[in-house]
């Protein structure tokens, strides 16, 4: 038998029986079915042979009843090889972790660069990423990816517009459109006020200029309210009118409400797993335990291993799965409108300017259909109506 | 008694057409050339050397002479060897006492 891959795995010695009783030995070996190959005289009193490394000990055995000796000539096959390679662990070890090292350093922030800024923004750019945790030397599967980032970055950073978050290898660039806040021109020139909506005069405060109309007069859409001519005749003079017009505005607006809701929250309980993927083989690392929720959302996030310049088709993957709850609403056809007026008006009043107040409100139509509870809203909204309107300068009278 | 066993057993092979090596418990030998032989149904090995092996039968000894001979394998039973042969000899020499027959 030539020594197959089998034995060549589990390793195999070739030994030299000395001695007057080699023959013994070869019956023995195979009575009690020891397999022995290549068995060779060498001269008159012994010979060579191979048999596997896991059987040295019965040979060993089979041997001390006979006036025979063994030498040891060579070992083979795995055991012995990765001995021999393991003699050498000082290169493997450093191959191993050289490669270790180039694949961490591959995963680094290396660099951060921040163009269209000025310096105080660069700064607080810079000082906002690092709390996030861009900063040199982080590694990157730990870091949200670039969208979230420029997401977090424009929330974060109130004098920008815009923050343009790019990711080439281990360098991350911010591209900033700084916002250019609007220059508020002081009032000046002669001006009138006019209305912007059409109203009742609810009451005026006019600081200066001529008021054209009196409490419960109705204007329509820019019809003057304060003139800036004051004086009469020979005494006319221009000035910038100013003052406080608030009008009672009337308001539609219609709101609908299901009956019964359904909606999902997440009550808190979450489970982690960690994978490494293997392109597309998941091989989980961390986080065992099972998700038993009745209902639940899974999120998953990727991130790339890189090596050098390449991606290469690794990749650690996070797994969150919450836990949500299934709540169901129901509302009667009267809580229903009640939540409904309710919603219509505060709807309106994010809508409205500041200053201005729901005088009354009315419903106005009101439906039940398909389950659902369907309102059209009056509403008096008492607002400045006053609005802006330069006089043009008429030159060479 | 074992006379009469062999006689029933010869008169078994002759007459149902029984392969002989397994009713009458012969060695089987498979020879490849001059390269290997390959012996079957042994009962150990006696002797052994480069021009030389010497295996004890049932009955008698088979004596297989060449040279450089190499036992490829030794099972219960079975054996090969590879190496050049010249000649196959059946001896109905005594057995010789286990151990003591080795080389010339």
């Amino acid at each position: 038998m030539k020594a197959g891959w089998n034995e060549k795995l589990g390793g195999y010695v070739k030994i030299a029986v000395v001695g007057p009783g080699g023959n013994q030995f070869l019956n023995d070996c195979m009575e009690k079915r020891l397999p022995v190959w290549d068995i060779r005289r060498v001269s008159e009193s012994s010979f060579t042979c191979s048999l596997p490394l896991s059987r040295v000990k019965e040979a060993r055995a089979i041997l001390k009843g006979t006036k025979t000796k063994i030498r040891f000539i060579e070992k083979k096959g795995t055991p012995f090889l990765v001995k021999k390679l393991w003699k050498r662990n000082g290169i493997i070890i450093g191959l191993t972790s050289f490669l270790a090292i180039l694949l961490l350093l591959s995963n680094m922030v290396w660099n951060i660069n921040v163009t269209g800024a000025n310096a105080k923004t660069e700064y607080e750019l810079r000082k906002a990423a690092a709390a996030i945790g861009v900063k040199k030397g982080k590694l990157i599967f730990f870091l949200p990816d670039a969208r979230q980032l420029q997401k977090k970055l424009t929330d974060q950073m109130d004098n920008v517009t815009w923050i343009g978050v790019t990711q080439k290898g281990t360098a991350y660039h911010f591209q900033v459109v700084e916002k250019e806040l609007p220059y508020k021109p002081p009032v000046h020139g002669p001006q009138h006020l006019v209305a912007a909506k059409d109203a009742v005069i609810h009451d005026l405060f006019v600081e200066k200029g001529q008021p054209l109309i009196r409490v419960n007069d109705s204007v329509k859409k820019g019809s003057l309210l304060v003139s800036g001519y004051i004086g009469k005749d020979k005494h006319a003079k221009l000035v910038s009118a100013k003052g406080k017009v608030m009008g009672e505005v009337w308001y539609q607006s219609q709101v609908e409400i299901p009956l019964s809701t359904t909606f999902s929250t997440y009550t808190g309980k979450k489970t982690d797993h960690h994978f490494i993927s293997f392109g597309k083989l998941p091989v989980p690392v961390w986080g065992f335990s099972k998700d038993d929720y009745k209902h639940s959302t899974k999120s998953r996030d990727e991130k790339n291993v890189r090596f050098l310049k390449w991606e290469i088709p690794v990749s650690y993957v996070k797994e969150q799965v919450r836990e949500t709850d299934g709540v169901k609403r129901e509302y009667s056809a009267e809580e229903a409108e009640k939540v409904a007026r309710h919603m219509a008006s505060q709807d309106l009043l994010k809508k409205l300017p500041e200053g201005a107040e729901i005088l009354e409100e009315k419903v106005w139509r009101k439906s039940l259909s398909d389950g659902k509870v369907k309102l059209t809203m009056l509403y008096l909204v008492i607002e400045n109506i006053a609005s802006v309107q330069p006089i043009p300068i008429q030159q060479g009278e | 008694m074992s006379k009469w066993r062999q006689q029933v057993s010869k008169w078994m092979m002759q007459k149902m057409d029984l392969p002989a090596d397994v009713v009458m418990d012969l060695p089987r030998i498979t020879m490849i050339g001059q390269l290997h032989i390959y012996i079957e149904n042994h009962r150990g090995v006696l002797a052994f050397s480069n021009e030389e092996l010497k295996l004890k039968l049932k009955q008698g000894v088979l004596v297989i002479e060449g040279e450089g001979f190499l036992i490829k394998t030794v099972m219960p039973e079975e054996i090969l060897l590879e190496g050049k042969i010249s000649g196959v000899r059946f001896s109905d020499q005594q057995v010789q006492e286990r151990g003591k027959g080795a080389s010339r």
